[in-house]
């Protein structure tokens, strides 16, 4: 298999507390990678340090075998971003924020092309000419989603995507990560999501103060398992 | 990705309308300072050329005189004010516009506006420079301070950066950006400007004028330049808005109020300037008793009559081939002169030292360094009121030796009576005056000038250097 992101004994530390204790992990390229963990847990802190927005105190983090740190304007070739509420900029429409965003990463594409993918993310193409401003959450997500979409990212890092979601929009979401990781896109998504983890995941990792505690492949588990494993290992 | 990004910031502001209001009434502040500016400078222009071609002509048209009546009948130099001095009043409204020119009295310039003025003129005026000085710094630091903080808060800068675009490339976008909206809001009136001075405005039109309009825009862009990238910077350095604009505001308060007030003040208590009444004691004082005050006036005038026998070998004043009286006047008006100049040399050298403070106040803050070129290049500033007041002076020496001259080469000693017709006063040049160059008011102002350079290479280099370290994660 072709491992796309990999952590090897990747470690943060903020002053004297320990935001991610040694992370070692790989995910392969279609592999959908779900991270559980309670607030705090260090889920957002792996995000960050594969974005290479803060350094690792020490180990690394690599992308397509590029270590992040050393290489942080290269790597984002190869990656897509969709963080927990999307704002983008409310004075633009859609189509002119995602025309922002793609033109950043290199692609200049047509008033069609740029509709089409806010269509495929699942955005009516009669929202696409108004500001974000008057989007809801789940409109504006679209929008992110279909950013990373149209960058055709072979890394995509989601970081509590579907938090506010309707289900629909959920649903959709999830059919959308399953589209791309069919077409060989790693998938790494932080989330409390339970549910929708076991639905879309190939593979569930649960982390706690910092550690990654236990992964499992999520075809081989219930709901209900999953969801007993999680509360015994968050203590709750 | 800077063009891109600069893109957005611009047509998202614009589409902002709190931005937008706040830009139109700026706007309409500045349109109405310009037009304002014009009609004041066309009124003051108008009467100050009416005045100067009134007294010439009455001057040359004097009755028959006997030449040192002539003298102490003088006349008038008025200032005229430079073309650009529309945009910015600078000392000018506080400064006097006419002296009155006679034998034996350097007379300082009176009627300044504000004399004239009611008590309001205290709180400044609504000119050009006022808005491009106090208000676009407010108007630009409204539009900057959430550069980067509000990015941080909604999560954009995050994918601005995972789009692979560098913190100093989002920096750079936004200054762009924001600078093309600055000169959007700006722009209309200084092109109004223009129109006026090179279109319908009936002024003299010159290189030097076109210069000097140069210079000021030129120095102005330097200004808002920096305000823009220090905001930039400042909001980059912050975590919320709210701090970043309480941060600029007081980076404004101090830059326009505290550092302004400050720099004068002390430069006032550092270097006295002696009241007006003891100047004036003193160079009388000096003319009657000698420089030394050991020489008075009937010993000198006993040692020039001495000597001028001596040299005519004559012994009366009356068998001189010259007129004492004539010759007496312009030892004395030389003497006056002399003593005047000294003292009005030591006064203009405590102005200048005060004045060096603020220049130097330049180096910390850029509102002082563009307020002096803003001045300079609108010949309003402190150098441009001494040249003419040193030109003024000049033609009131010459003008009374002419005199004197004429007394001494025309008339006998003791002669009271005789008339000199007026053809006599027709034929002397009458007071004109010349705004210096541009390159002279440049050369005034050399520190502001070093001073808004290094500001605009310290916010280009440290300030873009400091977003290295703005906080992403």
């Amino acid at each position: 298999m072709n491992t796309v992101l990999e952590a090897k004994q990747l470690r943060k530390e903020y002053l004297s507390k320990v935001a991610l204790q040694g992370l070692d992990l790989q995910i392969n390229a279609g592999e959908i990678f779900c991270l559980l963990g309670q607030n705090g847990a260090g889920k957002s802190t792996t995000i960050n340090l594969f974005l290479g927005f803060i350094q690792p105190t020490s180990g690394a983090a690599f992308i397509n075998g590029l270590e992040v740190a050393a290489n942080v304007t290269k790597v984002k070739e190869f990656l897509a971003y969709i963080p927990e509420n999307v704002m983008l900029y409310p004075n633009l429409t859609g189509l002119e924020n995602l025309a922002l965003f793609s033109s950043l990463a290199g692609f200049d594409y047509k008033k069609d092309e740029l509709i089409y993918y806010l269509v495929q993310a699942g955005l009516p193409a009669e929202a696409a000419g108004r500001r974000i401003g008057g989007y809801s959450k789940g409109m504006r997500q679209k929008v992110g989603i279909a950013i990373a979409v149209a960058k055709h990212a072979s890394v995509l890092l989601l970081d509590e995507p579907t938090s506010g979601l309707d289900p629909k929009a959920s649903n959709e979401f999830s059919e959308l990560l399953l589209k791309l990781s069919d077409q060989g896109t790693a998938i790494f998504m932080a989330t409390h999501d339970i549910f929708r983890s076991k639905e879309v995941g190939s593979r569930i990792g649960i982390m706690r103060e910092g550690e990654l505690v236990d992964v499992l492949p999520a075809a081989t588990l219930n709901a209900n398992e999953l969801e007993s494993l999680y509360l015994n290992y968050m203590h709750v | 990705m800077i063009k891109s990004i600069a893109k957005k910031e611009f047509f998202s502001t614009l589409r902002d309308s709190r931005f937008v209001a706040l830009s139109v009434i700026v706007l309409l502040l500045l349109l109405a300072a310009t037009v304002v500016g014009l009609h004041s400078y066309n009124t003051l222009q108008q009467e100050r050329g009416v005045a100067q071609q009134t007294v010439n002509d009455q001057f040359a048209n004097a009755q028959d005189r006997h030449p040192h009546r002539m003298a102490h009948y003088g006349s008038y130099a008025f200032r005229p004010k430079s073309s650009i001095s529309f945009l910015d009043f600078g000392l000018d409204s506080y400064t006097g516009a006419s002296v009155y020119m006679e034998a034996h009295r350097q007379n300082s310039a009176n009627f300044s506006q504000a004399q004239q003025s009611g008590s309001l003129i205290r709180f400044g005026e609504m000119t050009v420079a006022f808005v491009l000085q106090m208000l676009i710094p407010l108007l630009i630091i409204f539009l900057c301070f959430g550069a980067f903080t509000q990015e941080k808060e909604t999560g954009t800068l995050k994918l601005l950066l995972s789009q692979g675009v560098s913190l100093r490339q989002v920096a750079w976008a936004k200054v762009a950006g924001y600078s093309k909206v600055v000169a959007l809001v700006t722009a209309p009136a200084l092109v109004l400007a223009s129109m006026l001075l090179f279109g319908k405005g009936g002024f003299e039109l010159g290189g030097d004028v076109l210069l000097r309009l140069l210079g000021f825009m030129v120095f102005y862009l330097a200004y808002f330049f920096i305000f823009i990238v220090l905001s930039v910077v400042v909001s980059a350095l912050h975590q919320r808005s709210s701090t970043a604009l309480v941060t600029l505001l007081g980076i404004w308060i101090l830059c326009c109020v505290i550092i302004p007030k400050a720099s004068a003040n002390l430069g006032a208590s550092l270097y006295t300037t002696p009241t007006k009444a003891q100047m004036d004691a003193d160079v009388h004082k000096e003319v009657a008793k000698g420089i030394d005050g050991h020489n008075s006036q009937d010993a000198r005038a006993e040692a020039l009559k001495q000597e001028l026998l001596q040299k005519y070998k004559v012994k009366t004043m009356e068998e001189l081939p010259v007129n004492f009286d004539g010759i007496w006047m312009a030892v004395g008006e030389e003497q006056s002169s002399k003593v005047y100049q000294e003292h009005f040399g030591e006064l203009t050298d405590i102005f200048e030292k005060q004045n060096r403070i603020s220049e130097y106040a330049g180096l910390l803050n850029p509102y002082l360094a563009v307020r002096h070129l803003s001045m300079g290049m609108a010949g309003a500033d402190f150098s441009h009121y001494i040249h003419f007041q040193q030109t003024a002076e000049n033609y009131r020496y010459n003008i009374a030796q002419e005199l004197n001259h004429l007394q001494a080469t025309k008339l006998k000693y003791g002669d009271k009576e005789t008339r000199l017709s007026s053809e006599t006063w027709a034929a002397m040049k009458p007071f004109t005056y010349e705004t210096p160059t541009a390159g002279w008011a440049l050369g005034k102002h050399l520190v502001s000038v070093v001073a808004l350079l290094l500001w605009v290479a310290l916010v280009c280099t440290l300030g873009i250097k400091l977003i290295d370290n703005t906080k992403v994660a």
